[in-house]
């Protein structure tokens, strides 16, 4: 059985519509206007335990709104969810035990007293027993360097020590799902290295099933298996990480470095009909389908015709596939990507 | 009571939070203290030239109401409607819920942990003042003052509920300051903390019996004093209880509601 199964999840909320200012107040006052905002949109998502997910999506896309249902923070307006056996909203304490759950954006700790204090507060409040609680808090303070600052309030540590002593606390009483609501945001690029390679290792190690939400995408190719992509409340995508890449970004580029700029274009097009050539000096790039060629042809093709020095193939950016799902320019929906991005269309002139 | 462990903890970590805030605490012991000098100069321009009793109350008893009048008002200051409804507002309450943890519980537990050294440093100052002040009324009995510590406990328990419950507002509105300062308002008037209720004409002392507020001074002051007979201690103090246990349960019903309806804000 999935560790976590949904169907046809739906939160909406209410908004109020009040126009700015005192008269708008007033005007509410009276009206009380609202309009209701679809979040999650009757989604159906399945996580088995293990998994590690990638939840992503534009601002406003319901990520945050998924997670605080699966946390069992928000009530669902419709649709089932059951999480290891629980209904989260409804067993809040019980399935509370058993998840750990970061917010990037607000810590857990308290905010007044040092950080070492919240650990023994999360000890007492998940009954970790003695033993197990010491030789966590020994093995995450020093995998994720939090010695320097476990003295000082929560309220003066930086943002990256911070969060590095959130996702400790979330993480004490050894929960066996752990969701992350964007837990690099602000973060500079050796604390994220660290966060992703702990959590990296969690998984790995002890098994933990990880959901996470990022805007980074440099989180998901460290962390995840599995990547579900939500807009406007609906789940557009859900698969691995390299399906996405083989259904949607079957482009490579193959930038040749040349010794001499190529006497003529022509007996390279010819030898590579179905491909972008794009020439300039002593660069040359070639864009090809990586089902219609391996990159050893393509390679087989240029060399007769040109002296080359180096060579690199680009793999295509998540982020940039992301992007373009996002910009609605890649129909997850339709079974045939086009591969015609500007850039590509722009190649094809040269 | 294992479970109730972790509660214990966070009652602890609570009452380190007031050593933090320390310059903070001891502004507000001033300023209560500079409130309770003044209540005994107002009250004692009244007395003055009275020989016997005023509405009940001789001098020295009327001394002793302000001072535990000034000893209740002085305990579980550092939890109002303010704090608790940014909490809810700003969608703080998020983390509270991600845990297993009782809400209610936990803000009491919060609410209760500087209690005891707000009523160390409490019964210092009054301890000064009544001295200075010439003394004050001691209960007639040990029985009195066990009594005494029962309702005030209960007074303590009371103020937490109503606070508690007033709070639940902040779901609907965001001027949790104008709704603190009329509890507080209706709660100086009706908890006899100004003017003990005796003082009151007929028709606002009937309003004043049918609230909880009068459990919050009145009651624990008049149990103190030994102003009541028997029966009406039991009765008053029994009130005291069956407030505290319908606000409490009424909270948790508030909450419920109010969580189910609104949910929490941001993300
Ligand atoms: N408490 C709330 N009341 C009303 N509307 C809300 C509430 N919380 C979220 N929303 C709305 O629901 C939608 C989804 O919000 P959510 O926070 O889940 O987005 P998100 O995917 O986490 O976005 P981001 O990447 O910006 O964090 C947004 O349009 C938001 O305005
Ligand atoms: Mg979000």
């Amino acid at each position: 059985m999935p560790l976590i199964e949904a169907h046809g999840l739906t939160k909406q909320f209410r908004q109020a519509v009040k126009e700015p200012g005192l008269v708008g107040s007033l005007k509410h006052f009276f009206t009380r206007q609202y309009k209701d905002k679809l979040a999650v949109d009757h989604i159906d998502l399945s996580v088995e335990a293990g998994e590690s997910v990638a939840y992503l999506g534009p601002n406003g896309a319901g990520k945050s709104t998924t997670i605080k249902m699966l946390t069992g923070i928000l009530v669902p307006t419709s649709g089932s969810l059951i999480v290891d056996g629980l209904v989260p909203h409804e067993k809040r304490q019980q399935n509370a035990r058993k998840m750990g759950v970061v917010f990037g954006q607000r810590t857990q700790l308290w905010w007044d007293i040092p950080v070492i204090e919240s650990f023994n507060l999360a000890r007492d409040m998940y009954e970790i027993p003695a033993a197990r609680y010491k030789a966590n808090l020994a093995e995450f303070t020093e995998l994720l360097g939090l010695a320097e600052f476990m003295n000082i309030p929560a309220g003066k540590v930086s943002l990256g020590q911070r969060m590095r002593a959130d996702l400790c606390m979330a993480l004490l009483h050894e929960p066996k799902l752990l969701y992350l609501d964007e837990p690099t945001i602000g973060l500079d690029i050796a604390v994220k290295d660290s966060i992703r390679k702990f959590i990296h290792r969690l998984v790995e190690e002890r098994g933990t099933t990880v959901m996470l939400t990022t805007h980074d995408l440099g989180d998901i190719e460290d962390i995840c298996n599995r990547i579900v992509i939500i807009d406007s409340g609906k789940i557009i995508h859900d698969g691995g990480l390299a399906d996405l890449k083989d259904n949607y970004a079957r482009d490579r580029v193959i930038h040749f470095q040349l010794a001499r700029p190529p006497a003529s274009m022509e007996p390279i097009c010819a030898g590579l009909p179905a491909c972008d050539l794009h020439a300039d000096g002593l660069s040359l790039s070639v864009r090809f389908d990586r089902f219609e060629f391996a990159a050893g042809e393509i390679a087989a093709a240029v060399m007769p015709h040109v002296e080359v020095i180096d060579f690199r193939i680009d793999e295509p950016e998540v982020e940039d596939l992301i992007r373009r799902v996002y910009l609605g320019q890649l129909s997850l929906a339709a079974p045939e990507p086009t591969a015609d991005t500007p850039e590509s269309a722009v190649a094809a002139e040269a | 009571m294992r479970g109730l462990n972790k509660y214990f903890s966070i009652a602890k970590a609570s009452l380190e939070v007031i050593f933090v805030y320390r310059a903070g605490f001891a502004f507000n012991m001033i300023g209560t203290v500079f409130y309770v000098v003044a209540m005994f100069y107002l009250w004692q321009t009244i007395f003055l030239g009275k020989p016997g009793a005023l509405g009940g109350f001789t001098w020295p008893e009327m001394k002793a109401y302000l001072i535990v009048a000034f000893i209740l008002n002085s305990t579980m200051t550092w939890f109002d409607e303010w704090t608790m409804g940014s909490d809810i507002r700003e969608g703080r309450v998020a983390t509270d819920l991600a845990r297993p943890i009782d809400f209610q519980l936990k803000r009491f537990a919060e609410a209760i942990g500087p209690v005891p050294f707000e009523l160390v440093s409490a019964l210092g100052i009054g301890a000064v003042v009544a001295v200075v002040f010439g003394g004050i009324a001691l209960p007639a009995d040990p029985v009195h003052l066990a009594l005494f510590i029962v309702s005030a406990a209960l007074a303590t328990l009371l103020k937490f509920a109503i606070i508690y419950c007033v709070s639940m507002v902040a779901f609907w509105t965001t001027g949790m300051e104008g709704v603190q300062n009329a509890r507080m308002a209706v709660q100086n008037i009706f908890s006899g903390a100004l003017i003990p209720l005796v003082f009151f004409p007929e028709w606002l002392r009937g309003f004043a019996s049918v609230l909880p507020f009068q459990g919050m001074i009145s009651t624990p002051a008049l149990t103190y004093l030994g102003a009541m007979d028997g029966p009406t201690t039991a009765f008053m103090i029994g009130t005291q209880a069956v407030w505290v246990v319908g606000l409490m349960l009424f909270g948790r019903l508030l909450w419920r509601s109010a969580i189910k309806a609104v949910t929490i804000n941001g993300g």
